[in-house]
Formats: C-alpha cells, sequence, structure tokens
C-alpha cells in the first residue's frame, strides 16, 4: 500500500512539476506492479492536471507550465491507452476538438486537449484548419458530447459559426455542447453564433466542459 | 497605424495584385497617412514575409511556406542554406514591400517606415511547439539533451539572419525607421515562473538577438520602432525600453500606458494601444467606446507628461463583413485626437 501510494505521488509530483520523463518512468513501474491504469488517471494525473489548472488561475503557472504538464500526463497516458483499450475501458466524456477552418494556429487548441486529457476527457483532436464538414462526420462518426472550436485570427472567427450551423444543418446540434475559444472571440460573439459556452483559457475551458456536463446530468 | 494600411488596401478591387505591386502598394500606403494626417508612412503588417523568403532557400513554395514547420533539428546542409547572407531569393510581398518604402522616400514629409517580424516571433512560427522548446530551456536542457531544445536554437540564429537580410534590404530602399514586432515575446511563450526564478530564457531568445539588430539598424542609420502586442510583465517593458531604446515603443491593450510611462525613458514615445482586435464586434466594442478610451487615454498621457501617439494595439486582419464596423471605429478613434480632452479626464 506504501509502494502504491508512493508511486501514486510521484507520478503526482512529475506531472505537476513538468517532467515528462519521470511520469513515463513513474507509470511503467506503477503498472509493473500491477496497479490499474483507471487508478493512475484518477487517483494521479486528474487530481495534478486539477492543481496545474489551480496554479493557472492564480497565476503561479502559466502557458509553459501547462504545456510541460501536459506533456507529462501525454507520455504516462500512451502507456495506459492500451489497457484501456484492451480492458475494453474507455473515459467517460468524449470531446472532439479542432482550430476551425482557414486557421492553423494550434497552440491554444493543444492546451486546452492536452487538459482536458489530463482531466479525464478523451479527446479527439483533429488538429488545425478543420472544415465543418470534418467535424459534422467527427460528431456523427465518433459520438462526443462537446465539441470545442478554436480560432485565433478575426478572419477565421466565422468559420466557428459555420460549424455550429452545418452541425444544426446535420441534425446533430442537440446531441452536443459546443464551447469556443481564442484570442479574439467573446462571450458575445459565443452567444450571437449560437455556441454554448466561451472561455478565455484553457483551465477554464476544461471547468466549463464539467460544469455544462454536471448541469445536464443534475 | 497597421490597421490603416491594411483597410485602406482593402478598397482596392485587385487587393492581391497592390498586395505585391511596389508602386501601388506605396500609394495605398500614402493614401493611408494622409487620411488620417500622419507624417508617419506606416506600411502594411505582413509578418509572414520574412518566413516565406527564409524557407524559398530550401524550396518550399510561398503558398506551403504558412503551414510549413520544422519538427527535427536541422542537418548541415539545410542550416547552412537557411544562414546565408545574400538577400535573394525575395517572394513577390517582400519586393513590394521594399519597392514600396522607395516611393514613400520620394514623397516630401512622409516618414518611410519598414518592418520586419522580430526573430523570436518568427522561431514561433518555424515551429511546431516553439513554447515547450523554450521552457525546457528556460529550465536549463540544454540542446545536446534535448532535440527540441537544438532545433529552438538552430531556429533562432536562421531566424535573426533572416531578419537581418530584411532590414538591410529595406534600410537600402529608403526606410528610415524600420518597426520590428516581436507579438510573440509575451507570457504566454516565457514564463514570468521561469524569469522569476532567475532564468536567462527572455534574455537569450529575445533581447540578444534584437540588440543584435538594433546596431545593424544604427549602422544603416535607422531608427527603430518596437512593437509587442503580447501579454507583458514589467520587466519585459523596461528590457524593451532601457535596452533596446526605441525612438517609438508600441504596445498591446493589455498594458495601461500611463502606467507604463514610469518604465520608460522620457525620450521613448509610446504608441498605441487601443483594442483593434475587438473592433468587428459592436457587441464587444462599440463606436461610443472606442471614443470613451480614447479619450481616456490621451488624457491620461497627457497628464503623467509622457510622450505619446493614439493609435491601434496592432494589426487586424480583414474580414470582410466587418469592414464598415472597423473603419467606423478607426475613424473615431483618430477623431479624437482632432478635439479637445474634456475637462476632468485628465485626472484619475
Amino acid at each position: 500500500m506504501a509502494v502504491f501510494m508512493a508511486q501514486n505521488k510521484d507520478l503526482y509530483d512529475a506531472i505537476l512539476s513538468g517532467d515528462a520523463k519521470k511520469a513515463h518512468a513513474t507509470t511503467e513501474a506503477a503498472l509493473a506492479a500491477g496497479v490499474e491504469p483507471m487508478t493512475l488517471i484518477q487517483e494521479s494525473m486528474v487530481p495534478a492536471m486539477d492543481e496545474v489548472g489551480r496554479l493557472f488561475e492564480c497565476e503561479e503557472y502559466f502557458v509553459p507550465e501547462l504545456l510541460l504538464a501536459g506533456r507529462a500526463m501525454k507520455s504516462a497516458m500512451e502507456l495506459l491507452k492500451p489497457r484501456l483499450s484492451a480492458a475494453g475501458q474507455r473515459m467517460a466524456v468524449r470531446v472532439v476538438i479542432g482550430t476551425v477552418k482557414g486557421d492553423l494556429h494550434d497552440i491554444g487548441k493543444n492546451i486546452v486537449a492536452s487538459m482536458l486529457e489530463g482531466s479525464g476527457f478523451e479527446v479527439i483532436d483533429l488538429g488545425t484548419d478543420v472544415s465543418p464538414e470534418r467535424f459534422v462526420s467527427a460528431v456523427d462518426e465518433r459520438k462526443p458530447q462537446v465539441v470545442c472550436m478554436s480560432a485565433l485570427l478575426t478572419v477565421t472567427m466565422p468559420a466557428m459559426k459555420l460549424t455550429i450551423d452545418a452541425l444544426r444543418t446535420a441534425g446533430l446540434r442537440t446531441q452536443v455542447k459546443v464551447l469556443i475559444g481564442g484570442a479574439p472571440v467573446t462571450m458575445q460573439y459565443a452567444r450571437e453564433i449560437g455556441a454554448d459556452g466561451y472561455s478565455e483559457n484553457a483551465s477554464g475551458a476544461v471547468g466549463l466542459v464539467k460544469n455544462m456536463l454536471a448541469g445536464e446530468a443534475a | 497605424m497597421p490597421i490603416g494600411a491594411d483597410l485602406v488596401l482593402h478598397e482596392e478591387p485587385d487587393t492581391e495584385s497592390v498586395r505585391n505591386h511596389g508602386d501601388a502598394l506605396g500609394r495605398v500606403i500614402e493614401r493611408t497617412a494622409a487620411r488620417w494626417k500622419t507624417p508617419l508612412a506606416i506600411p502594411l503588417m505582413d509578418l509572414r514575409l520574412e518566413k516565406t523568403d527564409l524557407l524559398a532557400r530550401i524550396g518550399v513554395t510561398r503558398k506551403d511556406a504558412e503551414a510549413f514547420h520544422f519538427t527535427s533539428p536541422l542537418d548541415e546542409t539545410t542550416f547552412a542554406a537557411l544562414s546565408g547572407g545574400d538577400a535573394c531569393p525575395a517572394c513577390p510581398g517582400s519586393l513590394a514591400r521594399d519597392r514600396a518604402l522607395a516611393y514613400i522616400a520620394a514623397i516630401p514629409g512622409l516618414l518611410p517606415i519598414g518592418m520586419a517580424i522580430g526573430p523570436f516571433s518568427l522561431v514561433t512560427r518555424l515551429m511546431a511547439d516553439p513554447i515547450t522548446a523554450a521552457a525546457m530551456a528556460g529550465r536549463g536542457v540544454s540542446a545536446d539533451d534535448s532535440d527540441e531544445v537544438r532545433l529552438l536554437l538552430q531556429c533562432l540564429q536562421i531566424a535573426e539572419a533572416a531578419v537581418a537580410r530584411s532590414i538591410r534590404g529595406q534600410a537600402a530602399h529608403g526606410a528610415r525607421a524600420i518597426m520590428i514586432c516581436e507579438p510573440a515575446a509575451n507570457t504566454s511563450f516565457l514564463s514570468p515562473r521561469q524569469l522569476r526564478a532567475g532564468s536567462s530564457i527572455f534574455e537569450r531568445l529575445v533581447m540578444e538577438p534584437n540588440l543584435r539588430l538594433n546596431s545593424i539598424l544604427e549602422e544603416c542609420g535607422c531608427d527603430l520602432i518596437f512593437h509587442d502586442c503580447g501579454e507583458l510583465i514589467d520587466a519585459m517593458v523596461e528590457g524593451f525600453a532601457h535596452r533596446l531604446h526605441p525612438v517609438i515603443l508600441s504596445l498591446g491593450s493589455s498594458r495601461k500606458l500611463w502606467e507604463d510611462a514610469r518604465l520608460v525613458p522620457a525620450d521613448v514615445v509610446l504608441y498605441g494601444n487601443l483594442p483593434t482586435k475587438s473592433f468587428y464586434s459592436d457587441g464587444a466594442m462599440p463606436v461610443e467606446e472606442v471614443t470613451r478610451r480614447a479619450q481616456e487615454l490621451l488624457a491620461k498621457m497627457k497628464a503623467c507628461r509622457h510622450p505619446h501617439i493614439l493609435g491601434s494595439e496592432c494589426d487586424v486582419l480583414f474580414v470582410p463583413e466587418a469592414r464598415e464596423a472597423i473603419l467606423k471605429k478607426v475613424d473615431a478613434m483618430m477623431a479624437v485626437t482632432d478635439r479637445p480632452v474634456p475637462r476632468g479626464q485628465a485626472e484619475g
């Protein structure tokens, strides 16, 4: 029990300090010792990323720390994913994320994806320059509960509305919550285009997803 | 104000051909300065040009340049090809920018201003994940220990060489001041936590290359206008203001210029900084709010007695359906400079 708790703490610390090598090694050791992948996710990774989010909110951490933590979390997740699928397990909530058509910026989107993954969500990252049609296909085929769209440019923001319209035309709009974000995006714009939510940063996006789904479940 | 040239350019029926034609682009910049009554011939802000020119050296086409990223360290041949000192090849946009400078230089009463992306900001466009690499370097990871850090430092060298070629070319075409734009030198790319802990990452990645470029500008007889619209900490503003010592320091709307005045030498003019990135939306930024903010900024800058030019925080990329909304706000902002500051606004 003491060894198990120490391993959990080591993984938690590795993610918090953004040490990818240590996160990988600790996860490997925990799995070898028989710790269940879901236990590592729920007892080390999710709390670590929650703490990363809290530190970001209080300006102790900044975007570089978020990315380093996300990278450490990913290096642990790479070891867990094959075991989770072999056991027929999957995360409870699935999120499709992408930067909208015409926009090649992916830093903000990557941070949100990392934070969501680290918070226990299954994330399907469609990449950048994602057309409305690709978002629609992904929603149709992968059945996510949430779609997150990012745009860094004022010129590409209209693609967010086009994507929401395309989801509506395809009859899929009511099946998903749509969240948007990016430097020029505002809450007002989210309302104007019929999105369900807006967040100005990655940590806020994770909280928003959690709140929305909790509200739906209630 | 870069936002002005962009708006005037889009009054042309064939925007792309004007963008790539020196004299036509020069006329756009001339009209922009005349419309908003400024002697500063601020060019179009196109921060893609240096990357396009750089990548052309290794055969990446103009069409593919924007999406191109290096993902592993450069081999010797590629690094040598990207580091060369010769000015060619140049993309049509760069040729037009240079020719437009020559056009402006021939007009009495207008100050021909060049523009280039800063080396660190160019690095962030050359790499798929520059933040992680910079964070690792900031933590003390060396190029020998990490391919990502090695690539980061290689990209910084080729970026500095590319910007040096660009500013030499613009100076040769008549630029008397050059605006170096480092929007990525900000707290999203460079961690204040690391800086507080004593990391030299801001110095190595931002200040040192820009100090060397500043020396080139001095050799060419050009003034430096330094632009950074990113989120900054005070130490960054002080570094730019005191050590680069530009003639104009242009900052983003996250900064309160009247408070920054205490960080900036009295002979460095502060420029900006209304939130032009929100001008597209009447909901987020109504025209009355633009007027109010412009009046407040002018009043507070007058009160703190620091030289200031009212302007935009940054470029705003053209949004066809929002053109009228953006234009009326630019006009409202500039109209404020024609009116006396209302009594009482200079306080507080």
